[in-house]
């Protein structure tokens, strides 16, 4: 049994305590947005944020995040209107699209905390997370766009 | 948050519409009752059907990747597959203007399911704002690619190849023209005017003259149909000059819902009253569980079943987690009694490559390409030049491991899957083979596929017969997810291969004779059982880029010495031309450089007679500056062409460590000619991956196989490429006049070739087996 915040909700689950949080919010929760990808920490498919703070969901056991507050893609916004869904949008980044929640939640922890990062800051924040289709540079401009947009408006 | 009976919006708003439609399928007349296609009448009247899920409000180019309508479980027996190619069996059309195109293909990334009925769209004169696209569930030869076709004497869907958008560019002209052909006339009986004084705008056919007007879903509704509806000629296809769609930036269908987390790919699909299954699979291919104890296994919370399996143990259970514990806790002893427990991939290459370089050997198979006679040109040769190039096996480590769900009937006679899968057909036609049905009784949900490269296009595939098996032995739903250790060490490779290759020149330094001979197993004999019993001895997996097709040479001999495997194997992706390709063209690297010739302007003469290949080589040579010399890099070029009309040229940009081995690609630029560009955008997406896949795999990727057990597990130790080692890039896609000829793997070949050309050009050092690691950088240059 674990209780925590799921997306501003408060739910319990019936899970073991060394249940990997990525198995709890995809299969008991049904969030099938976060993805499994190597279950080692290795490629980043199964990143959420706890706390604000983007974690492999596959190396987390659900104990851990016991009344704490977990983000996933479902959550990080309504309707997908987060400036880097919509950046991620306009730069047309997915190919298969398997990873790319992962990178969205890996970059929407890179902007909360530098909201202008240079391009070596963004590569080297995202460098934890493997997209097979080769579409790093997509990625890059998409974050640019998002800080760029967000910039503007502050 | 997704309600606990896990149904998506889609087959929610599906199962709506059967609940208030009488049990009509939401395809209409796509699950003809009986004796094959339906009626034109019984066509329109299904589409009204139709109509009700487009109310739901799912429009604006949107996608429905399950394909699914609603039927639960497979068709109805009886239900003949209809052969002849059926253009309106593709659209529909409803009241309200929402119109519905069948996709025959699979979504992997590549874009085909935006492409590909966007030609559709575009030759009906349709509103694409307006069109739902939904994809095939089921083998059907209607929506088979009609380029996958002699292997089995019907098509086949088979997304592989770069073949979606090119094979089906005809089918959805005609399908479309059709359509559009079939509104005017009947616009024209029902406004009461003669059709040669109607137009179309979008979705809408207009009578200029007296400026009236009727949308598509009104004619529809009132049309009478007729019985067939005649083939529209090719000559009253709309000419490029009035596109509105195609070879514009129309964004892609299935993205919104890749940035939100709702896009439903395999892994994701939750079937009411499932349970998860892991499967413990022999360590070594071939070999059996002989003892199983399973005590500590079913001990763990949430197990509820093992069962042994031919080639595994299956530990199932109420959670994922429950299963992946339980398999730990397995204790299985192994028949050990496999062939393959004698592989050893170093002596296995020294095979191979005795067996390339003994000309007097071969393996009886046809030559995969004969022109001219080499051996009078090697004879009266000036000189003779020849190399050998190596290669490792290759993972398609896509991001989504191999998994599936299915549900076979309580008679095991019939069965849904719901699967990531390259091809409905062969997945559907593989399971009817598994349980001694009929294919007709297979459904199968092609879902989101989070990477294919080939890894998904298997006749026999091992997600889904586990699922199958499993379910069947347990009368419920099944979902198998493999680990990602999983899907390495059972994974299917690029092959192991060593190539020979030898070049005759005269006196005047014109190359007379070009031989390349492949040792490599047969592929496609592994991955394809059925289309290997078809294809007399040639392996087109193994083979793709052995030939040489751009460059005037008048005598060439390409061989496939076909090997025995030492590991599963598959397609992969650019298929063999990865390696056949870092051959044949660093071996022009290597002519060149022995006839002291400017490697790029050595291409340039040998393609002059093939005027597409020039002119990507030019362009790419404009692109990087060929000629300005730069400081502490050095450049090499490669040119490959892809599936017999695309063709692409490759420059890298590189650096060399000499004391670590550690190549640098700082830029790389790639120019092609694929035909008319449909999707310009997308089709730079896919020079970008293709070119960030081919550098991966060139530099880094590696499988080994000894003992019978691959030697890597995860990301760990196979490493592929991350953003931090990524070069700049710079591609174009020169425009052309010829159809669209696919882009989903093209260049990829360059890239292997271009970089040893750079290595050369940087250090004088040749490097001549793939991939080029620091460590075998540096054993090179100590030569």
């Amino acid at each position: 049994m674990a209780t925590f915040t799921l997306n501003g909700d408060s739910v319990t689950v019936e899970a073991e305590p060394d249940a990997p949080l990525l198995w709890v919010v995809r299969e008991h929760l049904g969030l099938t947005g976060t993805k499994f990808g190597c279950g080692i920490g290795q490629c980043g498919a199964c990143t959420v944020h706890v706390d604000g703070a983007s974690t492999y969901a596959c190396l987390t056991p659900v104990s851990v995040v016991e009344g704490r507050q977990v983000t996933t893609i479902e959550g990080l916004s309504e309707d997908g209107a987060h400036p880097l869904q919509q950046a991620w949008i306009a730069e047309e980044v997915p190919q298969c699209g398997y990873c790319q929640p992962g990178q969205i939640m890996r970059a929407a922890d890179l902007l909360a905390n530098n909201p202008q990062p240079s391009r070596d800051e963004i590569v080297a924040h995202m460098s934890t997370n493997i997209c097979r289709c080769g579409t790093y540079t997509r990625i890059v401009s998409a974050i640019e766009r998002a800080a760029q947009e967000a910039g503007n408006e502050a | 948050m997704k309600r606990s009976d896990n149904l998506t919006g889609a087959e929610a708003m599906s199962r709506d519409v059967i609940a208030s439609s009488g049990g009509l399928s939401a395809r209409g007349n796509l699950d003809a009752p009986s004796g094959g296609l339906a009626s034109r009448r019984e066509f329109m009247q299904g589409v009204g059907v139709t109509l009700t899920v487009g109310a739901t409000g799912v429009i604006g180019a949107c996608s429905m990747p399950s394909g699914d309508s609603g039927d639960t479980g497979a068709p109805e027996p009886g239900m003949a597959a209809n052969d002849a190619v059926t253009p309106n069996a593709w659209v529909s059309i409803g009241a309200d203007d929402v119109i519905t195109i069948q996709f025959g293909a699979t979504e992997m990334g590549q874009g085909s399911m935006t492409s590909v009925p966007l030609v559709l769209a575009e030759e009906m004169d349709a509103d694409w704002e307006r069109v739902r696209v939904e994809t095939v569930s089921r083998h059907d030869s209607t929506y088979g690619n009609p380029m996958a076709f002699g292997y089995y004497g019907f098509p086949i869907m088979y997304t592989a190849g770069s073949a979606a958008l090119r094979g089906y560019f005809n089918a959805m002209r005609q399908a479309g023209a059709q359509a559009r052909k079939f509104l005017l006339d009947a616009a024209a009986e029902q406004l009461g005017v003669p059709v040669e004084e109607l137009s179309t705008e979008p979705s809408r056919v207009v009578h200029a003259a007296s400026g009236e007007s009727l949308s598509y879903g009104q004619i529809a509704a009132a049309a009478a149909i007729p019985e067939n509806l005649p083939e529209v000629p090719e000559s009253e296809y709309k000419p490029r000059s009035e596109y509105r769609y195609l070879g514009t930036d129309v964004p892609r269908i299935d993205v919104p819902a890749k940035v939100d987390g709702s896009a439903e790919f395999g892994i994701d699909v939750q079937i009411p009253d499932m349970v998860y299954a892991s499967v413990l699979r022999t360590p070594v291919e071939g070999e059996e569980p002989v003892e199983v104890n399973d005590s500590a296994a079913r001990a763990i919370p949430g197990v509820t079943d093992v069962i042994t399996l031919p080639y595994g143990v299956a530990v199932v259970g109420e959670t994922v987690e429950g299963t992946i514990w339980g398999k730990n806790a397995l204790q299985v002893t192994w028949s050990e009694s496999s062939r393959f427990r004698d592989v050893d991939q170093a002596r296995d290459l020294d095979e191979y490559e005795a067996r390339a370089l003994d000309l007097s050997f071969s393996t009886g198979n046809p030559l995969w390409q004969e022109v001219g006679d080499i051996e009078p040109a090697f004879e009266s040769a000036d000189r003779t030049i020849e190399a050998v190039y190596r290669s490792d096996p290759a993972y398609h480590a896509q991001m989504e491991p191999m998994n599936a769900t299915a549900s076979v009937s309580a008679d095991g006679r019939s069965a849904e899957i719901w699967v990531s899968t390259q091809t409905q057909s062969l997945t559907a036609m593989a399971a009817a083979d598994l349980l001694g049905t009929d294919v007709d009784r297979i459904t199968v949900h092609a879902k989101y596929i989070g990477g294919g490269y080939g890894r998904r296009a298997e006749y026999r595939q091992k997600d889904v017969e586990d699922a199958l098996n499993l379910s069947r032995a347990l009368g419920r739903p099944v979902k198998v997810i493999w680990s990602r250790e999983d899907d390495v060490r059972d994974g299917v490779f690029r092959p192991l291969a060593a190539q020979y290759l030898r070049a005759a020149l005269d006196a005047d330094g014109s190359i007379t004779a070009l031989q390349q001979r492949v040792a490599t197993p047969s592929v496609l004999s592994y991955m394809n059982e059925p289309r290997w019993a078809l294809s007399r001895n040639r392996d087109g997996i193994s083979m793709n880029g052995a030939q040489v097709t751009r460059y005037a040479i008048p005598n060439i001999r390409a061989e496939h010495v076909m090997v025995d495997r030492c590991s599963r194997l598959a397609a992969w992706r650019g298929v063999a031309t990865s390696y056949t390709r870092f051959a044949n063209e660093s071996f022009i690297d290597e002519i060149a450089h022995t006839l002291g010739a400017n490697p790029l302007e050595l291409r340039l003469d040998l393609t002059r007679d093939n005027p597409p290949g020039r002119s990507v080589l030019e362009e790419v040579a404009r692109m990087a500056e060929w000629s300005r010399p730069r400081e502490g890099t050095s450049l090499g070029v490669a040119l490959s062409d892809y599936g017999g009309a695309s063709v692409a040229a490759g420059i890298a940009e590189v650096s060399v460590n000499e004391d670590t081995g550690v190549i640098t690609v700082h830029r790389y630029w790639m120019a092609i000619d694929a035909g008319f560009i449909v999707s310009p955008r997308n089709t730079e997406a896919q020079m970008e991956g293709n070119i960030v896949y081919g550098i991966s795999s060139a530099l880094k990727e590696r499988i080994s196989v000894n003992a019978g057990s691959v030697d890597q597990s995860n990301f760990h130790d196979y490493p592929v490429m991350r953003m931090n080692e990524m070069p700049e890039l710079h591609v174009r896609a020169l425009p052309s006049d010829g159809p669209p000829s696919g882009v989903g793997e093209l260049g990829l070949a360059t890239t292997g070739p271009a970089i040893a050309n750079a290595v050369f050009a940087a250090t004088g050092v040749r490097l001549r087996e793939l991939p080029m690691t620091p460590e075998r950088v540096l054993a090179a240059m100590r030569v």
